[in-house]
């Protein structure tokens, strides 16, 4: 009885993490241009730069400075880290600049296509093993609201980085999209260290995670409705 | 397939039927992940069978939902609870109906009150008094397992207060949404009989050495005529678990071989007396069976003057100094060995701490299948043999206990019944009369040396009992008692140890409500991406409105400059 339960468990964990990447998929009006093919290429870019970053990682960075100096929250450590985080933004301009499309539908596929490889490849087998196990725990739920969380910013970050690389952007915004850029990177380190310095439990992190993606998300979305009337899409 | 698919559902679509097949055989393949939150090392309760008769737990798989002592309810429950909470009453229904016991075991033995020991005492007698066909696990004390049983324990009161109030349903369902369950599930247990069952009996012998033997034989004696004292106990190898209860009775057996060798070294202070000393590891739970096999291969012996059974010399718990108790199954008469023995012993006792001797006498009940003290196997073979004991009564539940009092009032007290019975062996051997002290100086009984005694383990787990007896004795043997294929005497069994996971788990009413919030969520998540377009327009106009009055700034401006 008990493994009957523990699957239906896992069941919800999988409906919570999916079902928002799915119905993002279908009501975008992505499924009526059949970009299905094109997520998938953005995975694969994806899976490609997380590579390229693990290299970076192994090959410049000391292990013993990547891990801080055992618990709690290394600055240093954080902040090493995040700067190879600007791979991320190379991997996103790679998809924008290789995969047609037309207006909204390039930014939400590459950000879909972004977040879904990472939710396949970092959750998927951790909900497997973890929320099938005996032994309840609220992670799991917290890890699947996480990434839900995960495809706003990932889109949010897709549009700031089409953003960047366009020339017809107005001048005066030019340092506003420069800088959520550089929140979105350094997002481990100051974000990360707000939250381990107020010290907030699990489920207030979640919640502060959510505004802060949907602050940068409607800022950038302010600065994209602008550009997007400007050149008609 | 990727590229055909126009769709994301065309994938399943097509996809379908492997999907169907290859699911379940992912699943069953893949065995339940076990991400153990806590793992405990737990004893079953010991089992075993003595004539025929099972004792103990007889049960050893358990995967059940942890449940505290007053919310127990069905056979799928198992019972974790502190063993000082467990009243007799508990235990009998737990046994009958409940699914399983886990029992965490009390902290400090010692420093808790008389009546809290007596109380652990009389439920281990209850618990081991007879099959139980529940599983029954023992842990050792740890604060985690405490913590569960608080939580288990908590969580009932409240739905204790639930039930008293019945105030809303809503209330109730909320209590039970948000309870806290534990799954409770025990691996590496078996009840199988061990196949290599046995009772080791060790023997020595402490003789005259040979020049002594040379004036004995002038005198016309062989070695073989001298009397005979046998001094017999027993070592416990569990009680009411798989651990060493306290052998005190083994350690004074070697510490009487240890300062006899020495007196038997002492030119011309050899005895003309021969001691045997036996030790058997089968002790009240078994019946004595290894007393009855040594006694069944040793059919012959002749020249017997007594036969000194020890059994319970100190109490492990609650132990009072002050009398011992001699106990026979037959009067003895004017004139025996054992009388004048007897009346050595009182006049021994008194010399240190006042202690009283006193003799009881009960008859050996042929009808009753388990043998009450060990002397009436020795009596049966008409043997004179008597036991010496701190208890008055074989019924005593302290007589199996596997819980000690703290070591120094327990070694202390031993030594003191220790130095009183070898006085009193070397008074009758020596044929003294007036009471002197024999055993002083270098023969000494020191604490260090009933310490030592009391640390023996089996000579089925290392040769330390049979260095021991070879060290002070001769003519050591050791022989085995194995249980008849057919009909055995006795049965002991195996998987003893075992891994308790306890596992923090939620209703299945708590999943339930789970899919509803998650779907409440998802709904939320579809409204907001169907009204995004909506959002983005009125965003649209925002932007328009500022880039318009920006733009009517500028124009302002240059119409201004024009």
């Amino acid at each position: 009885m008990c493994n009957e339960m523990t699957l239906y468990h896992f069941g919800n964990c999988i409906a919570l993490v999916y079902v928002p990447y799915y119905l993002t998929y279908k009501y975008s009006g992505l499924s009526e241009y059949g970009a299905f093919w094109k997520c998938i290429q953005a995975g694969g870019i994806y899976i490609f730069t997380q590579l390229c970053k693990m290299l970076v990682l192994a090959t410049f960075f000391d292990s013993d400075t990547l891990n801080g100096s055992g618990e709690g929250f290394s600055f240093l450590a954080e902040l090493l880290k995040s700067s190879v985080n600007v791979a991320d933004l190379l991997g996103f301009a790679l998809i924008l600049s290789r995969i047609p499309g037309k207006g909204h539908n390039k930014l939400i596929t590459t950000g879909l296509g972004w977040a879904a490889a990472e939710v396949i490849l970092s959750r998927g087998i951790m909900l497997w093993v973890g929320a099938r196990g005996t032994e309840f725990s609220w992670v799991y739920i917290l890890k699947c609201l996480e990434s839900n969380v995960l495809l706003v910013q990932h889109i949010t970050t897709a549009t700031l980085m089409w953003l960047f690389s366009r020339h017809d952007l107005n001048k005066s915004l030019k340092p506003l999209v420069t800088i959520l850029l550089a929140l979105t990177i350094f997002k481990g380190v100051w974000l990360e260290g707000l939250l381990s310095v107020l010290t907030f439990g699990p489920w207030s992190t979640i919640a502060v995670k959510a505004l802060i993606a949907s602050i940068m998300g409607f800022m950038s979305l302010h600065v994209y409705t602008g550009l997007a009337q400007q050149i008609g899409i | 397939m990727f590229e055909d698919a126009e769709n994301f559902a065309d994938i399943f679509r097509g996809g379908l039927p492997y999907l169907l097949i290859a699911l379940p055989v992912i699943l069953i393949c893949s065995a339940n992940p076990v991400l153990a939150s806590s793992e405990f090392s737990v004893q079953r309760m010991s089992q075993f069978d003595v004539n025929g008769v099972s004792y103990g737990c007889r049960a050893s798989a358990l995967s059940l939902e942890a449940k505290s002592l007053y919310t127990w309810s069905t056979g799928r429950h198992c019972v974790v609870a502190k063993l000082q909470d467990i009243s007799i009453e508990q235990f009998r229904e737990i046994r009958q109906k409940a699914g399983g016991l886990v029992i965490l075991l009390p902290k400090n033995v010692s420093a808790m009150t008389f009546e809290e020991k007596e109380h652990l005492n009389l439920l281990e007698q209850s618990m081991l008094s007879q099959a139980n066909s529940i599983p029954i696990y023992f842990s050792p004390y740890n604060e985690e397992l405490e913590r569960v049983i608080s939580d288990v324990t908590r969580t009932s009161s409240i739905n204790n207060d639930g039930k008293a109030q019945r105030s809303s349903a809503a209330a109730e369902l909320f209590a039970s949404i948000s309870a806290n369950g534990y799954q409770v599930i025990v691996s590496g247990a078996s009840h199988t009989a061990s196949k290599n069952s046995k009772i080791p009996i060790i023997q020595g012998e402490l003789a005259a050495t040979s020049k002594i033997l040379k004036q004995v034989e002038n005198g016309g004696e062989a070695n073989s005529k001298l009397p005979l004292i046998i001094i017999a106990a027993h070592l416990n190898t569990f009680g009411l678990y798989n651990e060493y209860p306290l052998n005190a009775d083994a350690a004074v057996l070697l510490t009487l071989a240890d300062v006899f060798s020495k007196l038997h070294n002492t030119p011309n202070a050899v005895p003309k007396y021969r001691l045997l000393f036996l030790l058997t590891e089968s002790g009240t739970l078994l019946n004595f069976q290894g007393v009855k096999k040594w006694l069944d291969e040793n059919v012959q012996l002749q020249n017997v003057d007594f036969v000194l059974c020890l059994d319970t010399i100190t109490q492990a718990l609650n132990a009072e100094a002050g009398s011992l108790y001699m106990h026979v199954s037959k009067p003895p008469k004017e004139g025996t060995a054992m009388n004048e023995f007897f009346k050595l012993l009182k006049i021994n006792a008194a010399q240190y701490e006042n202690i009283t001797v006193d003799g009881v006498h009960k008859k050996i009940n042929l009808a009753d299948q388990l043998v009450a003290w060990e002397h009436e196997r020795f009596s049966m073979k008409r043997l004179p043999a008597f036991t010496i004991s701190a208890l008055k009564s074989p019924k005593e539940p302290i007589r199996s206990t596997i819980f000690k009092d703290s070591e120094e009032r327990i070694i202390e007290q031993t030594r003191l019944h220790a130095k009183i019975i070898a006085e009193s062996l070397a008074h009758y051997i020596y044929g003294i009369q007036e009471p002197s002290e024999i055993f002083a100086d270098k023969l000494q009984i020191h604490h260090k040396m009933i310490k030592f005694y009391m640390q023996l383990k089996s000579a089925l787990h290392n040769n330390d009992l049979k260095n021991a007896f070879e060290k002070y004795l001769k003519n050591v043997k050791i022989m085995y008692d194995k249980p008849d294929t057919r009909d055995p005497d006795f049965m002991l069994y195996d998987g003893q140890e075992a891994r308790l996971n306890v596992y923090h788990v939620k209703p299945a009413v708590f999943d339930l409500f789970l899919t509803i919030i998650i779907c409440a969520y998802l709904a939320s998540v579809y409204f907001f991406i169907q009204y995004f377009p909506a959002m983005y327009d009125t965003v649209c106009k925002l932007t328009k409105a500022q880039t318009q009055v920006t733009q009517s700034n500028s124009n302002n401006t240059k119409s201004k400059l024009n």
